[in-house]
C-alpha cells in the first residue's frame, strides 16, 4: 500500500502549508527575536509523536531499533543543516510545501537538496559519508543509558511541552488584524481561517504518528523522512529503477502535492521568481541542505521530529546543532544586515 | 501623518518582517506603512508583530493571488 505515502504527504503538505508550519522560522526566531512560540509548537509535534511511537512499540505494530550514535557526523551535519535552511529560506519539507506555493527560489533549494542527498549517499561522497557516519559510540538512546523506562521520558517530555504551551497561550490576549472573509463552514476552515501553531501542531503530530504503521507496513521500517526518499527518488529518475520508489518517495512528492491543493485552494499560489542573489543562495542552501542531513542521518523531520521522539542522542543532538547553525546563519545574513532605507523599491535582498 | 509605502514582493520571510521593523524606526507617531508583501507565512507573522507591539492595522487586504497589502500605523 504505497498509496499511504502519498496520502500521508498530501495531509502533511496540506497541514504544513495551511499552518504556516516552518520549522527554519522556528529555529531562526529563537535567534532572531528572542521568540519561543513557534519551537514551542515544534517540541508538540515531538510530544505527540513521542506518545504514539512508544504506544506503537508496545502494542508491537512497530519496533524500535537501537542503532550505534554516530556522533561526529550528527554534529557535523547538524550544524551544516541549520545553516543551510537560513540560505535556502525553509527546511527540506519547508521547501517541499514552498515549492508547491509557487516559489521558484524553493524549486531550486529543493533540486539542489535532492541531488546533493543522492551525492551523499549512493554518489561520490558516498565513502566520505560512510567514513563519518562510521565515528560512533555504542549508546544510542537516553532511557537504555539511563536504565530507565522511555515513558518517564514521555511524560517528562509531555509535562514540559504542556509547560511551554501555557507559557505562550496565557500571554495577554491582542487581536491581530485579519483578512476579510470570503468562504464560509468547511472552505473557510480548510482554506481561509488562519490555523493555530499548537493546533496544526498537534495535527502534524498525529500525521507523524500514523505514518510509523502505514510505512511499516510495505516494508519500510521508519517514520517521516525526507532526505532518503528525497535521493531515492533522484535516484530513480536517472536510473528507471521503480525498486526506489518506496513509501517515503510516494510521502514527498505527495508534501509538494498537499501543499500545492492548499495554496491553489486559498489562493496563495503564485509562481515567484526570486532575483539573481536569492537564487543562488538558494541553490547553495539547498546543497549544503543535503550535504548536511545526509551526514546528520537526517533533516529537521527525521532527526529533530522524528528520532527526537524516540529519545535517540542522535535526534536531540541533531536538534541542538541545527538551532545552533541556523543561529550563527541568522546572525551573518539577517542580524547583521545594512538598515535599507523604506522606499518603494524592490530591495536586492542581500 | 505621512503614509510610507514599503514594497517586498519578491523578499522571502523574515525579510518582509525585518525590513517592516527597520522603516517603521524611520516614521513617527500617527504615521502609516503600506507593507506590500507576498511570502504566505508573513501572513502571520507581521500582523502578530503589530499586533504585539500596539500597532493599529487600518487595512489587511489580498492584493490577488499570493500577494497581500497590510497597513501599520505607528502608534
Amino acid at each position: 500500500m504505497l498509496i499511504s505515502g502519498l496520502l500521508v504527504g498530501l495531509a502533511l503538505g496540506f497541514v504544513m502549508q495551511r499552518g504556516r508550519f516552518c520549522v527554519t522560522g522556528a529555529f531562526r526566531d529563537v535567534w532572531v527575536t528572542r521568540n519561543t512560540r513557534w519551537l514551542t509548537a515544534f517540541l508538540v509535534v515531538v510530544a505527540v509523536q513521542s506518545v504514539g511511537v512508544f504506544a506503537l512499540d508496545a502494542a508491537g505494530i512497530i519496533t524500535l531499533q537501537a542503532e550505534a550514535f554516530p556522533w561526529l557526523a550528527t554534529i557535523v551535519g547538524g550544524f551544516i543543516f541549520g545553516f543551510a535552511i537560513v540560505l535556502a529560506g525553509g527546511c527540506a519539507t519547508g521547501t517541499y510545501y514552498r515549492a508547491g506555493e509557487g516559489l521558484v527560489g524553493s524549486w531550486l533549494a529543493l533540486i539542489s537538496y535532492a541531488l546533493f542527498a543522492a551525492v551523499m549517499k549512493t554518489g561520490p561522497l558516498a565513502g566520505f559519508n560512510t567514513a563519518m557516519r562510521s565515528v560512533t559510540v555504542e549508546q544510542s538512546n537516553f532511557y537504555s543509558v539511563l536504565g530507565i523506562s522511555p515513558w518517564l521520558l514521555v511524560a517528562v517530555l509531555v509535562a514540559a511541552v504542556a509547560l511551554a504551551v501555557r507559557h505562550h497561550l496565557a500571554k495577554p490576549k491582542f487581536t491581530m488584524a485579519a483578512l476579510p472573509a470570503s468562504k464560509t463552514g468547511l472552505a473557510h476552515l480548510l482554506f481561509e481561517k488562519p490555523w493555530n501553531a499548537f493546533a496544526t501542531a498537534v495535527v502534524i503530530g498525529l500525521i507523524a504518528t500514523a505514518a510509523w504503521p502505514l510505512s511499516w507496513a510495505t516494508g519500510r521500517e521508519d517514520g517521516l523522512g525526507i532526505t532518503t526518499p528525497s535521493s531515492k527518488l533522484v535516484s530513480y529518475l536517472v536510473t528507471g529503477d521503480a525498486e526506489l520508489v518506496d513509501w517515503g518517495v510516494y510521502l514527498v512528492i505527495g508534501i509538494l502535492l498537499g501543499s500545492f491543493i492548499a495554496a491553489k485552494g486559498s489562493g496563495e499560489f503564485r509562481v515567484r521568481v526570486p532575483d539573481a542573489a536569492t537564487a543562488v543562495k538558494s541553490l547553495g542552501g539547498g546543497a549544503l541542505m543535503g550535504i548536511g542531513a545526509a551526514l546528520a542521518g537526517g533533516c529537521t523531520i527525521g532527526n529533530a521530529m522524528v528520532q527526537t521522539a524516540q529519545f535517540t542522542f542522535q535526534g536531540w543532538t541533531a536538534l541542538i546543532f541545527m538551532i545552533l547553525g541556523t543561529g550563527v546563519a541568522a546572525k551573518l545574513t539577517i542580524m547583521n544586515r545594512r538598515p535599507a532605507p523604506a522606499s518603494a523599491r524592490v530591495p536586492a535582498g542581500v | 501623518m505621512a503614509q510610507v509605502t514599503l514594497e517586498t514582493n519578491g523578499s522571502v520571510c523574515p525579510f518582509p518582517l525585518v525590513e517592516a521593523k527597520q522603516a517603521m524606526t524611520t516614521l513617527t507617531n500617527g504615521d502609516e506603512l503600506v507593507i506590500h508583501f507576498d511570502c504566505t507565512q508573513a501572513t502571520d507573522a507581521i500582523p502578530r508583530w503589530a499586533a504585539e507591539s500596539g500597532y493599529p492595522v487600518t487595512d489587511f487586504s489580498k492584493r490577488g493571488p499570493a500577494e497581500w497589502s497590510i497597513t501599520v500605523q505607528k502608534a
